[in-house]
């Protein structure tokens, strides 16, 4: 049997594994930051009540902003392609626009998956240095549970790539992944400073990636804390997915127009 | 003998500008058909439409039988095609995007041996796992071109196929086009003449988007009253 759309995921994996990019941003660079913050959090004084950066909730964190460089590749995979003759000559192939759109989510799947499991496994490092204490069983809950945000993300980066060309689409992501970082409470308590980011951080999906991963990480799986936020990343997942194939397969369409 | 390519009117206008303008003709299967015509005459806009990858203005083109607009599915299986500009994924090897683009095409237990032969046909066994992003322009080339084969189309069509090899490289792939030819049609561009001369059953000179004259080199002879190609073509353009 023919699958074209796992060829092209092989293909996309195997240009991937083999861009030092790809290691420095997905895997170093998340890790650096997990070593960094957690070096703060040890001079931070107990009497101050700042747990953000404490590995319970730092982990979560680093998982969704190792997601937003996912979401770079994402967009770098689409416009690098595009870029270049590769993609004309794809498109004379039997390939269809969903075989491309399935072809550049899988691999990105496979990657970011990846990429959780070595943040998890360094965070439950640091839970043991630092005495705090980690779940093996939350930080694999953590794991599945992101899977979803990091659909989001993949998404968000296809819809970039898609759109903008080489030179735009990196600008693009990098607002994203500031806004992320900002609106997403990943480095700060978004939530404890109120007015407009609070607001404006409620109404992205962002907050909820984290959320989720740090209400998996912590084995809380209620109403407000895991399932809702939950339910809001799937369902932009899930709104973005279906917004990144349609763009492409219009994008594809334009082009052989 | 049945017929690769027929089309009828084709035409393709884009906003300031008519890239193909009306062109009828009909290439019989089995055949080498080189089209020839100066810069900016239509050649590559031809092409794309009969793979698919332009959609006429106006006009029809059938490729074996299919329709390109309403049955481009089967028409994609059908084909295959060089871009002008050289088309492979840079960090795959030369082994990997032979096999990336047979399991495109064939069904997986033959992606193998038509890698091997795709490797041997164009001499790329010492090259087999290098990165193509680190071969030489000439022999990327090469590989853009197997990999045009190795889906085992029907038809060929070979946009500039020797553009930026050396002597001995385009003598070769001349060698190798030659081999091909016994399994498909092929249509090819060029701007070498005497690639045309050594290689095409039939000739079709392109000129501001239309076919400005067509048939055998020596019936081009014979119609001009010029011997070799060159002189041929000159005459026919300027007399257009
Ligand atoms: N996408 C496009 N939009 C507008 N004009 C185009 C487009 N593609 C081609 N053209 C124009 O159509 C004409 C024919 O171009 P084409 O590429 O088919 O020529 P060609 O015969 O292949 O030339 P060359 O020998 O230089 O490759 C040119 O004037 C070109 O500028
Ligand atoms: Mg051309």
């Amino acid at each position: 049997m023919k699958n074209r759309t796992l060829s092209f995921a092989k293909r996309n994996l195997i240009e991937m594994s083999r861009d030092s990019l790809s290691y420095i941003f997905c895997v170093a660079f998340p890790l650096v930051m997990l070593v960094i913050m957690s070096i703060v959090n040890a001079s931070i004084p107990k009497e101050a009540g700042m747990t953000l950066f404490r590995i319970d909730n730092l982990a979560g964190g680093i998982a969704i902003f190792g997601q937003t460089f996912v979401m770079l590749f994402s967009a770098l995979n689409v416009t690098k392609d595009r870029s270049g003759s590769f993609l004309v000559r794809l498109f004379a192939s039997p390939m269809k626009s969903r075989n491309f759109t399935g072809g550049y989510f899988l691999p990105l799947i496979v990657v970011a998956f990846v990429q959780v499991i070595i943040a998890f496994a360094a965070s439950f490092i640091v839970s043991l240095v630092t005495g705090t204490e980690l779940s093996v069983l939350g930080l694999l809950a953590g794991a599945v549970a992101v899977i979803p945000s990091a659909v989001m993300f993949i998404a968000i980066g296809m819809i970039f790539g898609t759109i903008f060309n080489e030179k735009a689409a990196p600008g693009m992501c990098s607002i994203i992944i500031s806004l992320g970082a900002i609106v997403g409470g990943i480095w700060f308590d978004v939530e404890g400073v109120g007015g407009f980011m609070e607001k404006l951080s409620r109404c992205l999906p962002f907050l909820y990636s984290t959320k989720v991963a740090r209400a998996a990480i912590k084995m809380d799986f209620g109403f407000d804390t895991f399932l809702m936020p939950l339910i809001v990343v799937t369902g932009s997942a899930v709104v973005l997915t279906a917004l990144a194939c349609f763009f492409f397969g219009r994008k594809m369409r334009a082009d052989l127009a | 003998m049945s017929n690769a390519i027929v089309t009828n009117g084709l035409i393709k206008r884009y906003k300031d500008k008519t890239a193909v303008d009306g062109i009828s003709i009909t290439v019989e299967e089995g055949k080498l058909v080189a089209l020839l015509g100066v810069n900016g005459a239509g050649k590559t806009t031809t092409i794309r439409m009969l793979t698919c990858l332009s959609k006429p203005t106006a006009g029809t083109a059938r490729v074996l039988g299919h329709d390109v607009v309403k049955e481009s599915d089967e028409v994609k299986k059908l084909v295959g095609i060089s871009t002008q500009d050289t088309a492979v994924a840079e960090n795959l090897t030369v082994r990997e995007n032979l096999e990336f683009m047979a399991s495109l095409y064939l069904p997986k237990e033959r992606i193998g041996g038509a890698v091997e032969k795709a490797i041997k046909a164009f001499g790329l066994e010492e090259f087999r796992n290098k990165k193509a992003k680190h071969l030489s322009g000439g022999w990327k080339r090469k590989l853009s071109i197997a990999m045009a084969i190795i889906g085992e189309p029907k038809i060929l069509f070979l946009d500039e196929p020797t553009l930026g090899l050396d002597v001995l490289a385009r003598r070769q792939l001349w060698t190798e086009i030659e081999e091909i030819k016994k399994h498909m049609t092929i249509v090819l561009t060029t701007h070498y003449m005497e690639e045309a001369e050594a290689l095409a059953d039939e000739i079709f000179v392109m000129i501001n988007g239309k076919i400005a004259a067509h048939g055998t080199l020596s019936e081009l002879e014979a119609r001009t009253g010029k011997t070799g190609l060159e002189e041929v073509f000159i005459k026919i353009a300027e007399e257009y």
